[in-house]
């Protein structure tokens, strides 16, 4: 087991980190089979960080990913976010968290494919917008951030893998969240698409200061992280700043 | 709540799949609007055949049956002169027309009402001998009350006093026997005569004193015959000689003379018993026997019901003036009136008369004013009278046989049928409901079958249609799995997505809806346009089935059986009830989709995704 606390300036005052997780565990029983996904991780990230995640499949990344994201809560350990625990808390409470704090970008981008771009990111605003106008404005801005001002109307089936990924960023961004978490988010793309889309999240990070996670096989991808957590078997392998 | 724009865009863009499911609702919906309407089509054709009251402004109709009628009334009311016979008497219908008492006390029937029953309808016997010479063609129409007894119009007024009753009146339903015929020759020749009757007679022996008197009365007679002749003609007598005496001279040689003399005058002196003889002489008995010709007749004899109806009330009664289907109404005057009579457009085109065509009853020829098209089940009557002219033609002056009772509300119609039976002991009172399970034939089988079928059917059909939209919303809930996860993820709490969903299949609801009721509304058009016929038969009043008519094995047109043509209306409920299925289907499809992509946890959708 490694912890490892990394803070962005050594002088600066010490701030809480965005994420705590202490010998956080989950498992599953599936067919009376209990699968310990992950075993003991301990891991603090601060915010702003850009990391990536890598392993091979069922390493659990993705566990860890659920778990960073609200999506999921841990069989045994805590799991601390902006200062408070998550472990315990509702569906309504991560939902609410999830709203608020979190964006997601999926590998298979998942954007709801009976809505035109500017429909899908203001679609994730809905819980916390009422006005149908300004979901509609800000999504306007937030694709145009991603360089697809004038794709707007298009449904995603007019769109290229690249720009529906860039869409999805756009989605992720609508509520001004703490931290993107991105799984895979160039596993459907080619590498000039790639390229893009890693500089188009390195663009934003610098801009907006968002953490951002990035669950990746690439390599190229990873090496836009200035911090690698390797994950082997449910643990963490290494977590190096290159 | 939800996303008008993101439901909006799911079923617009989604379109298959909302036409499918609207299609499952509207089939469902259809065929529902389809089954009510059908339903309210037979409703509507038993309102028009088995309601029959309510159209001739009547709710109930009091009677007095041969059928037994059991009164547990045991006040005693104080009825009008004529009414009752005394309580507990069981009497109460005194014989023939006089005066009869209305109803029996205890209700039902006893010997003296079968026996007034059976004097009104004697009367139907023809005997020709009183019809006119032989030769003589005759028609003759006999009404007779059937087994519907008659009673003092008084009874109107006194259904009138009761509290909820706007209007009562009286009618006469009778029935009719019409013969027509040629008076037979009845003649019969009886030989008589032509027999030897002998006897022997014995006259008695004269007494001694008989045989004395008459020796002298003899001899006085010769003493003076003898006296008065001076001259003898020796043997010129012509008389017989009494002999005994033997000729002699001066004397004999002659005898009496009875021949030329008074010869009465020896009868003088003859006994009584010589006289005059007398003796009983007895015919043995002893039986005649011989063939007669029987008269040849040509009678022939049908029937009809007549009715007598008050023409001064247009509104209610056995027939309105609303049933009138040509020609004019009878004349509120007495005496116009007297000529005229009203005729269903059945019976007339039965027997293919006209209004003004004039109808010869009893040698009396009434003018047909009117066609009358009167309901199914009521006591239709062939020919109408003015009551009173019914009345005096059938001999029952002042006596009526039913009561037609209008109610002020229709709450009240069997509080008054239960102070009519009160005040009325041993009536029978008929209300609609009562009437219409009378009807029979298939009408009655398809209500019943709509009754007893239709709204499981129409349950069933919706039941079907809610599980195919529940089932497709389903299906494509299943299929939105990465999508549902992906809006749990980024911030769609649950019940956000359930009622996102809920939204989008309420407008598969009203889409379905709206395509139901274009798809029921054509199935209904159709059954209307096609119009499959339905049987209604009746036996109208519980009088019809064992009039006189069934005595003599016809069957009169108050046996009345009708087609009625099939409708499917669509009412305005109809729709409403249509439209709310379809958004109660939308509801329930939505609740199982909804339910589904509940269950689903966001990390389990990222983990289907990954």
């Amino acid at each position: 087991m490694t912890q490892v606390t990394i803070n962005e300036t050594d002088d600066s005052v010490p701030e809480a980190p965005l994420y705590a997780l202490t010998d956080v565990t989950r498992s599953f029983t599936k067919g009376g089979v209990t699968v310990n996904a992950l075993r003991g991780i301990n891991l603090e990230i601060s915010r702003g960080e850009t990391i990536s995640l890598e392993g091979p499949s069922g390493s659990g990344k993705t566990t860890l990913l659920q778990l960073l994201g609200a999506l999921d809560s841990p069989t045994t350990g805590q799991i601390r976010f902006a200062g408070r625990s998550l472990e315990d808390e509702s569906d309504k409470v991560l939902t609410e968290i999830r709203s608020r704090e979190i964006g997601f970008v999926f590998q298979q981008f998942n954007l709801i494919p009976t809505l035109s771009a500017d429909e899908n990111v203001a679609i994730a605003m809905a819980p916390r917008e009422p006005s149908h106008e300004k979901r509609q404005t800000r999504a306007q801005e937030l694709l145009e951030q991603v360089g697809l001002g004038d794709r707007r109307g298009h449904l995603p089936s007019r769109l290229s893998g690249g720009e529906q990924q860039r869409v999805a960023i756009a989605r992720a961004l609508a509520n001004s969240p703490e931290v993107i978490i991105a799984d895979e988010p160039t596993g459907n793309l080619d590498s000039a698409n790639a390229k893009e889309l890693m500089s188009l999240l390195d663009e934003l990070q610098r801009r907006s200061g968002v953490t951002i996670i990035i669950a990746t096989h690439d390599e190229e991808v990873a090496g836009h992280a200035r911090r690698r957590i390797r994950i082997r078997d449910g643990s963490l392998a290494s977590d190096s700043r290159p | 709540m939800f996303s008008l724009s993101y439901a909006w865009n799911e079923l617009r863009r989604r379109i298959g799949r909302t036409i499918v499911t609207a299609i499952g609702l509207a089939a469902g919906v259809g065929l529902v609007m389809a089954i009510i309407g059908v339903s309210q089509g037979l409703s509507d054709a038993q309102g028009k055949a088995l309601s029959p009251l309510k159209s001739v402004g009547t709710d109930i109709i009091v009677t007095r049956t041969v059928a037994p009628t059991l009164s547990t009334a045991t006040t005693t009311t104080t009825l009008p002169n004529g009414f009752g016979g005394g309580p507990g008497s069981g009497g109460g219908f005194p014989g023939g027309n006089g005066g009869g008492g209305f109803f029996a006390r205890g209700g039902s029937l006893n010997n003296s009402d079968t026996a007034a029953l059976a004097a009104a309808n004697s009367s139907v016997i023809t005997d020709l001998a009183k019809l006119g010479p032989a030769g003589t063609k005759f028609t003759h129409d006999f009404f007779v009350p059937g087994t519907l007894i008659t009673f003092p119009t008084q009874a109107v007024n006194t259904v009138a006093r009761i509290k909820g009753v706007t209007g009562a009146v009286g009618a006469l339903s009778l029935d009719a026997l019409h013969e027509s015929g040629t008076v037979p020759k009845i003649t019969a020749s009886i030989k008589t005569g032509s027999q030897t009757i002998s006897t022997t007679v014995k006259p008695p022996v004269l007494t001694a004193a008989q045989q004395a008197a008459e020796r002298t009365c003899i001899e006085g007679i010769i003493n003076k015959q003898l006296g008065s002749t001076t001259t003898t003609v020796p043997g010129s007598g012509t008389g017989g000689s009494s002999g005994g005496t033997p000729p002699s001279g001066g004397i004999g040689g002659g005898g009496f003379r009875f021949g030329g003399g008074d010869t009465s005058a020896f009868a003088k002196c003859l006994t009584p018993a010589q006289k005059a003889y007398q003796q009983n002489v007895v015919i043995p008995e002893r039986t005649v026997t011989q063939v007669l010709n029987p008269p040849s007749t040509n009678t022939s004899t049908s029937t009809y019901t007549v009715a007598g109806i008050n023409p001064a009330v247009t509104g209610s009664g056995l027939v309105t003036k609303a049933q009138l289907v040509k020609g004019a109404w009878l004349s509120a005057t007495p005496s116009v009136a007297k000529s005229q009579v009203l005729v269903t457009t059945a019976y007339a085109s039965q027997k293919g008369l006209k209004v003004g065509q004039t109808l010869t009853i009893n040698k009396v020829g009434y003018t047909i004013v009117g066609l009358v098209n009167p309901t199914l089940t009521g006591d239709v009557s062939d020919v109408y009278f003015s009551l009173s002219n019914l009345q005096s033609l059938s001999s029952n002056t002042s006596r009526i046989n039913e009561v037609l009772v209008s109610v002020a509300s229709s709450k009240d119609v069997s509080r008054v049928a239960k102070a009519i039976k009160a005040a009325l002991p041993g009536a029978t009172v008929l209300t609609s409901a009562s009437l219409a399970d009378q009807v029979t034939g298939s009408l009655a089988n398809a209500r019943k079958l709509a009754n007893d079928l239709g709204g499981a059917l129409a349950v069933v059909v919706l039941l079907a249609a809610f599980l195919i939209a529940g089932l497709l919303t389903l299906s494509s809930v299943s299929k939105r799995v990465r999508e549902i996860g992906s809006l749990r993820a980024i911030g769609w709490s649950r019940g956000r997505v359930v009622r996102q969903i809920m939204a989008e299949t309420l407008g598969i609801g009203v889409a379905g809806g709206i395509l139901g009721i274009g798809v029921g509304a054509a199935i209904c058009l159709i059954i209307g346009a096609i119009g499959p016929g339905l049987s209604v038969t009746s036996t109208g009043l519980a009088v019809g089935a064992s009039k006189v008519s069934g005595l003599i094995g016809q069957t009169t047109s108050a046996t009345v059986a009708h087609t009625v043509h099939l409708t499917a209306p669509i009412h305005p409920s109809t729709i409403l009830i249509a439209f709310a299925g379809a958004l109660l289907g939308g509801v329930i499809a939505g609740a199982a989709g909804g339910w589904r992509a509940a269950r689903l946890s966001p990390a389990s959708a990222l983990r289907d995704l990954g």
